[in-house]
């Protein structure tokens, strides 16, 4: 296979362009999508390469079609994959509820930038965590993941794509403006050393009567391909294992709900990526992600020269989330501070972690400029 | 050591290009560079800076927050971030069209691409050329292998040339 960029190598590319070379590496096929500030990168790298690989980039009327389009993909065994900021995000909310309910794996990427609305085009923003986890309607769980560099964007498209086959979900890539547009050097790797994952099959004519059946006792049903021979009815109403509609019987809702909501939660460990910096011994923790998580590094080492007991948690994986993780840190840590590019979203879920065995304040920033490192340790150091 | 390098300007300028090529310079030489970027939302006329950070240790900042050199290329991209720029740092402006309230360097860049290269739009490789043969941050020969891999296919002689003018003028 021969690849339309460089492979084995070191490149000096931009976020978005690392997403869609990833994505190409990873297997994807399918590229659907509507130009978006600051995604369009993503769209314009997609539709110069994927006529190179056999895989197709389409334009569609608007993001609602688009992840619509990668839905009927993805059922066609293509990896597929869509990109988009706030605004686009907001109108595929409702096709991401039925990729969850009907258990299709799709990778969105969704490049923030400030909201509501249209807000600011061109700036980075953190405001649409809450929004990817729970911005489409109804009980349901999914897996979100924030890179924090262009060569996390590169790996993190690829753990996307591996995890939305292995547990047949949609995963958010939730990335943001700064990431996106920024270059910095990244390896590509060769191909050979990519480990890439393809989602479970039927292995006879049996198992592919129960498309949404735990026959495995692993809660993830083998996912039939259409065209490939077998009669499977796809709906985004409640069904029973065979994918027949049943909505008004309450156990069937609750049985199929429970297994959507458990085959992510109940592999936490296993989906769950973070990274510490000098947290072993931390007083003071600051938990970060993404792009805002380079700064509190940074702030770290500056505060520690000091003679300032800091420590970060970064975290890679935003949903699901590791409340426990959270717990056992709020044991040891005397304050901890979350640093985000929003008015308060994982701030929340960690203050929810937390418990109340220590105190746990927002080091916020809206309106596009990311917190200079100085931005944190300012706060921390007016609370000492 | 890192460099906090900044070029500013308005949109059409070119002024992304300038910074995405003299970090494309820095990364050939195995250094390690960002470079990111600010510009308004309209495709011609609003500002347009852009922000190269190399450096031979971890970069942390991801946007210039002092800048050690500010090439500026309009008055208002001048005006919108000469604040930016550090006490001691090295302005380079355009003559024709920045009037400093501080010292300077420079040269008139536009006239030179206009009158030298025949085409106004290299600006931004003569403004990178006198940068480039004023200070060294990179080697001009990196510079000139970055215009080969990035500048569109055709325009490749055009835009050394331009990078050459502006670099015999800095080297004056």
């Amino acid at each position: 296979m021969k690849y339309p960029f460089p492979v084995g190598t070191n490149d000096f590319i931009q976020g978005d362009e690392a997403i869609a070379r990833a994505a190409i590496l990873a297997g994807c096929r399918f590229y659907a999508g509507y130009p978006i500030t600051p995604a369009s990168e993503i769209f314009e790298a997609m539709s110069l390469y994927m006529p190179l690989v056999d895989g197709v980039s389409i334009q569609m009327e608007d993001e609602i079609a688009s992840i619509a389009a990668i839905i009927g993909a993805s059922w066609t065994g293509v990896k597929a994959m869509t990109a988009t900021s706030g605004p686009g995000f907001s109108l595929m909310m409702e096709n991401l509820g039925y990729a969850i309910m009907t258990e299709t794996p799709i990778v969105i990427v969704d490049v923030q930038r400030s909201g509501p609305s249209t807000g600011q085009p061109t700036l980075a923003a953190q405001g649409d965590v809450m929004q990817a986890i729970w911005g489409t309607h109804g009980d349901h769980s999914l897996i979100v993941l924030s890179p924090a560099t262009v060569q996390e964007a590169f790996d993190m498209t690829i753990k996307a794509f591996n995890l939305a086959e292995k547990y047949r979900t949609p995963v958010v890539l939730l990335t943001d403006a700064e990431v996106g547009h920024m270059r910095e050097k990244v390896n590509i790797p060769n191909p050979d050393e990519i480990e890439l994952l393809y989602r479970k099959l039927p292995q006879s004519d049996e198992e592919a009567k129960f498309p949404f059946g735990d026959i495995h006792g692993d809660l993830i049903p083998p996912m039939p391909i259409f065209g490939k021979g077998y009669r499977t009815y796809v709906t985004g109403l409640t069904h029973d294992e065979r994918g027949k509609p049943k909505t008004v019987e309450s156990e069937i809702h609750e049985k199929l709900i429970k297994r959507i909501v458990a085959k992510i939660e109940n592999n936490k460990k296993d989906i769950i990526e973070y990274e510490t910096y000098d947290l072993d011994d931390a007083e003071i923790v600051i938990i970060s992600y993404g792009i805002v998580a380079r700064s509190a590094e940074r702030a770290v080492k500056i505060l520690r020269k000091e003679g300032i007991k800091a420590g970060l948690l970064k975290l890679n994986v935003l949903w699901p989330f590791d409340f426990e993780l959270i717990e056992e840190i709020a044991e040891q840590a005397k304050k901890i501070y979350v640093a985000e590019m929003n008015l308060g979203q994982v701030y929340h879920m960690v203050k929810e972690g937390a418990n109340g065995k220590t105190e746990v304040e927002l080091i916020s920033k809206i309106g596009g400029e990311i917190h200079t490192p100085y931005d944190i340790i300012g706060e921390i150091k007016r609370g000492l | 050591m890192i460099s906090q390098i900044r070029f500013a300007g308005i949109g059409g300028q070119g002024v992304i290009l300038a910074g995405l090529i003299l970090g494309e310079a820095a990364a050939i030489e195995g250094l390690n560079v960002i470079q990111t970027q600010d510009y308004g939302s309209q495709s011609r006329g609003g500002h347009s800076i852009a922000d190269v950070i190399i450096g031979d240790e971890p970069i942390y900042n991801l946007i210039v927050t002092k800048a050690d050199i500010l090439v500026a290329l309009a008055q208002l991209g001048y005006k919108a971030t000469k604040h930016e720029l550090k006490k001691d740092g090295l302005l380079i402006v355009d003559t024709d069209l920045v009037k400093p309230d501080r010292e300077f360097i420079g040269a008139p860049f536009t006239k030179l691409a206009e009158e030298k290269v025949g085409l106004a739009l290299t600006v931004n490789m003569v403004a990178l050329g006198y940068l480039v043969a004023k200070t060294g941050i990179v080697k001009k020969e990196s510079v000139e292998e970055a215009i080969r891999r990035r500048v569109p296919k055709g325009t490749e002689e055009i835009n050394l040339k331009a990078f050459n003018v502006g670099y015999e003028e800095g080297a004056k």
